[in-house]
């Protein structure tokens, strides 16, 4: 056997019949070369195994798991194998050897075998494998799904500018703190926090400027308020939940660290910033208590912390939350009430300390409101001031006031003129002018007969629009006053540039002059009156005394050379037809 | 057509806004949020390996491929002939002195891996394998645990830039020195819409002289009629809709690198170990070649 001796022989005859046999049964990573090599060498083994004493079926188990081991591991792999080695092994090689039919029967059997077990194994071990890649892929794919889940969830509940939770994540905190089961016996708190005059940092430094301070102020407040959930619900307003409180002390507390800590300057960008904030304080029990009442109960109190000058906290009141919002209410029917008719006026005599006459009447409007019966003025125009409804429903009264004066005539002297206040708003709007102008026209009411009532705080702005139109509206002939003298802006400057008729002094100097004249303070208010007097006539203008009561404050006001007085003495506010009669 | 390389389940998944719009999906898949396994739609990367004669696959894979085979009774051998030319084109380049290798679209790396030619030759080759089919690349990583030359990451071909900024890309390989980027029987996944002369544009861009770049695909040449088409619809069911390339357009495709003998053929005739191996070349189906950037 001459091929079967050298171990390191060069592929012979079968070997390379072989090695064609099996080509292509499956992917083999080496060469024809290399294959014809690897089965020189199993060739050589089998040959011996066949020829040796004892016959030691080992070999052909170990030739088929060679084969499986070196890739040639395919049903056809075997199939030619055993083909090619029992036509040719014995005839290429030719060996001989005792009942060699036999021997290559039991010898093809346990290459078989070998091979057969070989593949079993490494088929499982490869499909095991593959398995636990899927496995691992799937269990990565699902941390990576948690992971991302939970930074979704953090972006959705994060506010991205300071990193805080939001206002998602806020509300939900706040609602499993009233809603949790257990909590009812609870006390809870917010404050609410607005940093003040915010916008003007955004308009002079830039938003970027802006939005390193609200980093700032927020990393500030998060050391502040440590413990307790802080989160941005939005441009400059935070809010803090306190939760088991023991009272309202233990949330002005965490309020006035908080502010605090805004308080001192902030150096954003290169630029120093004095930062202060206000905070409205909401602090109840659990029970009974929703999250949309608190937070809004939270923001009406921040309001009055701003109304009051902010850099404070303020307390919520539910009296006054119930009061204005009562008052909200009642601004929010102010346009249906217009429409409706709701508003009608009445007419308070203005009345002449000298002879008694009746000079003009003070326009003031009523509100008769279909639940609450009728409103006087200072209910409502306050909050029609506010809103800006002082604008369509100062308009009604001067139109109304103006048709109803017009029908009234004097049957002797003079008809009485009528006095209808302004508000800011209205002499700042432009169109003034043309709206008084088309009015009289309108109505025919002469323009001596119309007086507009203003008020110091109109003139306080140093726009000179409304001094024009006012003067333009004076050189229609139309009386200007000043009403509530004395208690406003007092300026006096205003009076030189204004086309100003009347002063009317305010009626808490008029109520001095009830008390004798030998009391101090009533004679000081005396003097006062006699003073704005003497001041108005200087000017060449008439003085009305509001809140006149009493015939001995009108005397008073006579002798201090008064020229008109005003109050329920003369007459209270009443219908026109009313006033008329007297004059009648 | 055959190949290893790039999973089939995960490429829309894996290719964000951009492939929710092509394909038409409703929702937007943010960048970073996963992508989801599904081992109940066939993957190339496991047909593959039953090709080669392999059993890291499923049964959806092995009733995939035999549906192509049925179609292309030759796919085995297209496989087999494509995994051979892998491997006499990485023990060219490693015998002509290359010791690191990007292998985008790796596959299922069994039998015949490329750090296996290359670190038998030179045992300090450097390998990373890329693939985009998350099975494939956690089969890879148990399969190469401990071997601290190679690295797998999962990424997609058409992100070359994120390949090349890969921290283990830049962890292994050293791109001021020659790589040698292998993108075989791969690019057929990728449409002419995916724009493949940029990505390899790209991938170019950061090589140093010297480097080389191995493509092979599925080629049209040879193949006509209803045999094509019957390929082409069983694999696209793999979500892989297949794109055939002509030699004149692979050989395109090696724009900026030196095509060294014989440039783009049947990928049996490419070194072959004998002539009798190279022989019904055309009957593999693959075109391939092997490109060196001067400089």
């Amino acid at each position: 056997m001459p091929e079967a001796n050298g171990a390191r022989s060069r592929p012979g005859t079968f070997a390379r019949a072989w090695a064609k046999a099996v080509s292509g049964t499956s992917y083999l990573p080496m060469t024809q070369g290399q294959l014809e090599a690897l089965l020189q060498r199993l060739t050589e083994q089998l040959a011996t195994a066949l020829c040796s004493e004892p016959f030691d079926l080992r070999v052909g188990h170990r030739v088929g798991a060679e084969l499986v081991a070196s890739h040639i591991a395919s049903a056809e792999g075997l199939g030619r194998t055993v083909e090619v080695v029992q036509l040719r092994l014995v005839r290429d090689l030719g060996l001989v050897a005792d009942d060699v039919e036999d021997r290559m029967a039991r010898l093809l059997a346990a290459v078989a075998t070998g091979y057969a077990r070989a593949l079993r194994d490494r088929t499982l071990d490869e499909q095991e494998s593959i398995r636990r890649a899927a496995m691992t892929a799937r269990a990565e794919a699902e941390r990576a799904l948690r992971a991302s889940e939970a930074r979704f969830r953090h972006q959705a509940t994060h506010d991205p500018l300071t990193e805080l939770p939001n206002r998602t994540l806020f509300t939900e905190r706040l609602t499993a703190a009233i809603t949790a089961p257990g909590r009812g016996a609870e006390r809870i708190g917010l404050c609410f926090l607005d940093l003040d005059r915010f916008k003007v940092v955004n308009d002079s430094h830039g938003h970027q400027v802006g939005d390193a301070l609200l980093v700032t102020v927020a990393e500030r407040l998060r050391r502040a308020v440590d413990g307790h959930l802080l989160a941005r619900l939005g441009g400059d307003e935070f809010v803090v939940l306190v939760e088991r409180c023991a009272g309202t002390d233990d949330v002005v507390a965490v309020a006035e660290a908080a502010l605090a800590a805004v308080r001192r300057p902030a150096v954003v960008d290169g630029h120093e910033l004095a930062v202060s904030a206000s905070i409205g304080i909401v602090e109840r029990p659990v029970a009974g208590a929703t999250p949309g009442d608190l937070m809004r109960a939270a923001d009406s109190t921040l309001s009055w912390a701003k109304a009051s000058g902010g850099a404070r906290w303020a307390l919520y009141d539910a009296d006054r939350d119930r009061r204005e919002l009562a008052r909200q209410a009642l601004s929010a029917a102010i346009p249906a009430a217009l429409q409706r008719g709701e508003f009608y006026l009445d007419y308070q005599p203005l009345t002449s300390l000298r002879d008694g006459r009746l000079l003009g009447v003070e326009a003031l409007v009523r509100w008769r409101h279909p639940e609450l019966g009728v409103l006087r003025p200072d209910s409502f125009i306050g909050l029609a001031e506010e809103t800006g409804l002082i604008v369509p429903l100062g308009g009604w009264v001067l139109a109304e006031a103006c048709r109803e004066a017009e029908s009234w005539s004097a049957a002797g002297g003079r008809a009485p003129y009528v006095s209808v206040n302004l508000a800011v708003r209205q002499v700042h709007r432009p169109g003034l002018v043309q709206e008084v102008r088309r009015l009289l026209n309108s109505t025919g009411l002469p323009p001596e007969r119309l007086q507009l009532e203003i008020t110091e705080s109109t003139m306080m702005s140093t726009a000179e629009e409304p001094v024009r139109a006012l003067r333009v509206l004076a050189d229609l002939g139309v009386r200007i006053a000043i009403d509530d003298f004395g208690t406003g802006y007092c300026n006096l400057a205003y009076l030189r540039d204004l086309p100003v008729t009347e002063l009317k002094v305010a009626g808490e100097f008029v109520a001095g002059l009830r008390a004798p004249a030998v009391e101090p303070a009533s004679c000081t208010d005396e003097r006062i009156l006699a003073s704005l007097v003497s001041l108005a006539h200087a000017l060449d203008l008439t003085v009305t005394a509001e809140g006149v009561e009493t015939a001995g404050q009108a005397e008073r006001l006579r002798a201090i050379g008064c020229d008109a007085g005003q109050g329920w003495h003369f007459g209270r506010p009443a219908p026109a037809e009313r006033i008329l009669e007297r004059i009648g | 057509m055959v190949s290893r390389a790039r999973g089939g389940q995960n490429t829309r998944a894996g290719d964000g806004a951009r492939d929710g719009d092509a394909r038409g999906e409703g929702m937007q898949r943010p960048d970073w949020a996963p992508e989801t396994i599904d081992i109940e739609r066939p993957s190339v990367a496991r047909m593959y390996d039953y090709y080669l004669g392999g059993s890291h696959n499923f049964a959806v894979d092995r009733a995939a491929a035999q549906a192509m085979v049925a179609a292309v009774p030759e796919a085995p051998l297209m496989a087999q002939a494509n995994r051979a030319f892998l491997r006499r084109a990485v023990q060219f380049l490693t015998e002509s002195g290359v010791r690191q290798f990007l292998d985008i679209g790796s596959g299922i790396p069994t039998v015949g891996n490329v750090h296996e030619i290359a670190q038998r030759i030179a045992p300090e080759s450097r390998v990373v394998y890329v693939d985009v089919d998350p099975v494939a690349v956690a089969h890879s990583r148990e399969i190469l645990d401990g071997n601290d030359r190679t690295a797998v990451v999962q990424e997609d071909l058409r992100h070359p830039e994120r390949i090349l900024a890969h921290p283990d890309v830049r962890g292994l390989l050293d791109l001021s020195e020659p790589v040698a980027v292998l993108i075989v029987a791969v690019l057929h996944f990728v449409s002419d819409d995916d724009r493949p002369a940029e990505l390899l544009r790209t991938l170019r861009s950061a090589l140093a002289p010297g480097s080389w770049l191995v493509l092979s695909q599925a080629s049209a040449d040879g193949r006509e009629g209803d045999e094509r088409a019957e390929a082409e619809r069983v694999y696209r069911n793999t979500d892989n809709p297949l794109w055939i390339r002509s030699r004149a357009e692979l050989t395109a495709l090696f724009d900026g690198f030196q095509l060294v003998e014989p440039g783009v053929v049947w990928v049996p005739q490419w070194l072959p170990d004998s002539a009798e191996s190279a022989e019904d070349a055309e009957r593999a189906a693959f075109i391939g070649g092997v490109g060196r950037l001067g400089g």
